[in-house]
């Protein structure tokens, strides 16, 4: 994919004739629109009319690096600024006893908020059900997303139609996810939630309102929201797969099932990696769909690393405790990133 | 057998037809639900069938003032996108072409920083805002946005550059092209489908967002979003005006979503092939 020639060699400089040095063997061509154009020719010649360039002026190369960085530069400062000096100075708060309720008392207590964290039953039932969550979900949104990717492999005019409408789910405002669910779930005028309840299935209060059952629930709803999305990247993984071992394994007669399991899936690893870790990452740090329909409750039993950080950052104002939840959240998710970053390499290696 | 295949063709659009309702029966129960008058959406059991009014709708502009929401929603969303885009489009390209090994590490740099939960940077972005004067103001939903965004947008367009073929960009340098002509001229008419695919996601985070805008706001400059979660919170607001309101979180993006659907699923897919 990266060419290897890039830089180009450092006798190659394409901007040397701007220098005004007329002494090197040079090609003058003119364009069609008069503009005269220098070609350096790649010898001897040229690069001894370089070195002159070079005393006064910066090598090709290094203006071309300099001219990249700052290309980059606005964009690095701006992030350093905004996003990751926060995200420090948050890491710093986790180790102060900081409530904005009495701005003055803030002092240094090191790893306090990080031990009352731990010994918070709430915040490890947290810390547990933001793993529950995030395996489960990511599960069932793997297995359904690879059975719809294979249905629609095809490329034919219903299935492009259909991938269009699918991916609704994963463009509806995340809040308004959790209010649909809200109102269907609900036991009396929901049309979900009735029938539910109607048959049994449910208590009269509704699977939201039941603590064992409320976190699976949200499982569902995640699945249903972000699905189609996990099915788009397979199915892109699907369509880059090389045709000509598909239909050699169909020649030689193995069966559907066979070509699934020893062939697409292993063929699949690596964009089925991609889409797991990301969804992984996104998962783990699921907030609204949570925050609108249940806040946590019932009882806590939907309480996530997200939801309680935010509750003590936003609600109670205890910064420290709330600095200390999200720097646990970063901590697993940066390692869920270097997961990514290693499937990710060899994966660009192989193509390059 | 062309009458086996046939049938599979038929049973496999079926099951297709099967998710798709799956998929969009709950987004149309909710925007069905803003025609309903209330007796019918409080009706237990669920009715399908109802007479269909407009009062949910008037109630929306009763209860709120749609046009300085849309407004605040719209700022926020197309501002932090015009900013991301212009600082986040060049870094992505200085990235991809850039030959120190370390550029890649800068790469994921910015992936991470987009996949950093909200709450590690809100909480103390909020005191920061709070400390220099501009919390409650668009301008600082659109400041945290546009720095999320710019993340992602520099890592989106660093896959879409990569992949965009560099020979033409070394053509045009060694006829005499500037490297910023290179870039603008040469470079950037080749990934105008990253570049659709970055402002629909940037447009997309921007307006689905309401932590941020929850927090960051005040009463007349909040989003669309925000008004929606707070309406749900109260009593004289009927689930057929949430409805409706929804009507106008919802849909500019879902629209957005079907009509740029290429560059949506160019922009998802991006780097998996």
């Amino acid at each position: 994919m990266r060419p290897a020639a890039w830089p180009l060699a450092p006798t190659f400089s394409p901007r040397a004739g701007r220098a005004g040095h007329a002494s090197a063997p040079r090609d003058r061509i003119a364009t069609d629109s008069g503009r005269d154009v220098t070609v350096v020719s790649r010898n001897g010649a040229a690069s001894a009319c370089d070195a002159a360039a070079f005393s006064t002026r910066w090598s090709y190369a290094r203006k071309r690096q300099l001219f990249l960085a700052a290309l980059a530069a606005p964009a690095l400062v701006y992030v350093l600024a905004v996003a990751f000096g926060p995200m420090v100075q948050g890491f710093l708060y986790s180790f102060d006893n900081y409530n904005l309720i009495r701005p003055g008392s803030r002092h240094f207590v090191g790893l306090d908020n990080y031990i009352a964290l731990w010994r918070d039953p709430t915040a490890r039932s947290a810390v547990i059900n933001t793993f529950l969550f995030t395996f489960g979900a990511v599960t069932i949104e793997f297995v359904l997303g690879l059975g719809v990717a294979l249905l629609l492999w095809r490329d034919d005019w219903f299935n492009r139609i259909a991938l269009g409408l699918l991916l609704v789910p994963a463009t509806v405002t995340p809040l308004v996810v959790g209010l649909v669910f809200k109102a269907l779930l609900n036991p009396e005028y929901g049309m979900i939630g009735y029938a539910l309840a109607e048959s049994g299935l449910s208590g009269p209060r509704g699977l939201l309102a039941e603590p064992q059952r409320a976190l699976a629930t949200l499982v569902a709803i995640d699945a249903w929201e972000w699905t189609p999305l996990m099915a788009l990247i397979l199915l892109a993984g699907l369509k880059s797969l090389p045709t000509d071992i598909l239909e050699a394994a169909k020649v030689d007669g193995a069966s559907a099932p066979q070509r699934l399991w020893f062939i697409i899936l292993p063929l699949l690893l690596p964009a089925a990696f991609l889409a797991l870790i990301l969804r992984m990452m996104d998962a783990f740090r699921v907030f609204d769909i949570i925050f609108v329909s249940t806040g946590g409750g019932p009882a806590d039993a939907t309480n996530t690393l997200m939801i309680y950080g935010v509750k003590q950052g936003l609600e109670f104002f205890n910064i420290g405790a709330a600095s200390a939840v999200s720097t646990v959240i970063v901590a697993c998710i940066l390692a869920m990133a270097a997961a990514f970053i290693a499937v990710l390499k060899p994966a660009r290696n192989r193509h390059a | 057998m062309p009458d086996r295949s046939r049938l599979s063709l038929i049973a496999r659009r079926a099951a297709i037809c099967a998710v798709l309702i799956i998929a969009l029966a709950p987004v149309v129960w909710l925007f069905s639900i803003a025609y309903k008058p209330t007796s019918d959406i409080f009706a237990s059991p669920p009715t399908l069938l109802f007479s269909p009014t407009w009062d949910n709708f008037a109630s929306v502009f009763r209860y709120f003032n749609l046009g300085r929401l849309l407004e605040s929603s719209l700022i926020i969303a197309l501002g932090s996108t015009a900013l991301s885009l212009l600082i986040g489009v060049p870094a992505g390209y200085a990235l991809a072409r850039a030959t120190s090994p370390r550029a890649i590490w800068l790469a994921y740099f910015f992936l991470i920083i987009r996949t950093v939960p909200a709450i590690a940077t809100l909480i103390p972005f909020y005191l920061l805002m709070r400390d220099v004067g501009l919390l409650g103001t668009w301008w600082a939903v659109i400041i945290l946005n546009t720095a999320l965004n710019s993340a992602f947008v520099v890592w989106m367009m660093f896959s879409f550059f990569r992949a965009a073929p560099v020979a033409i960009e070394e053509a045009a340098l060694i006829d005499g092209c500037t490297d910023f002509g290179a870039f603008i001229r040469v470079a950037l008419p080749n990934v105008i489908p990253g570049l659709i695919a970055s402002a629909i996601f940037c447009v997309m985070f921007s307006w689905n967002d309401f932590l941020y805008a929850m927090f960051l706001t005040k009463a007349d400059t909040k989003t669309i979003s925000v008004a929606l979660l707070s309406a749900y919170g109260t009593k004289d607001i009927s689930w057929g005006t949430l409805g409706a309101l929804a009507h106008f979180s919802t849909l500019p993006i879902v629209v957005m979503m079907i009509a740029l659907n290429r560059y949506f699923v160019q922009g998802l897919t991006q780097g998996v092939d």
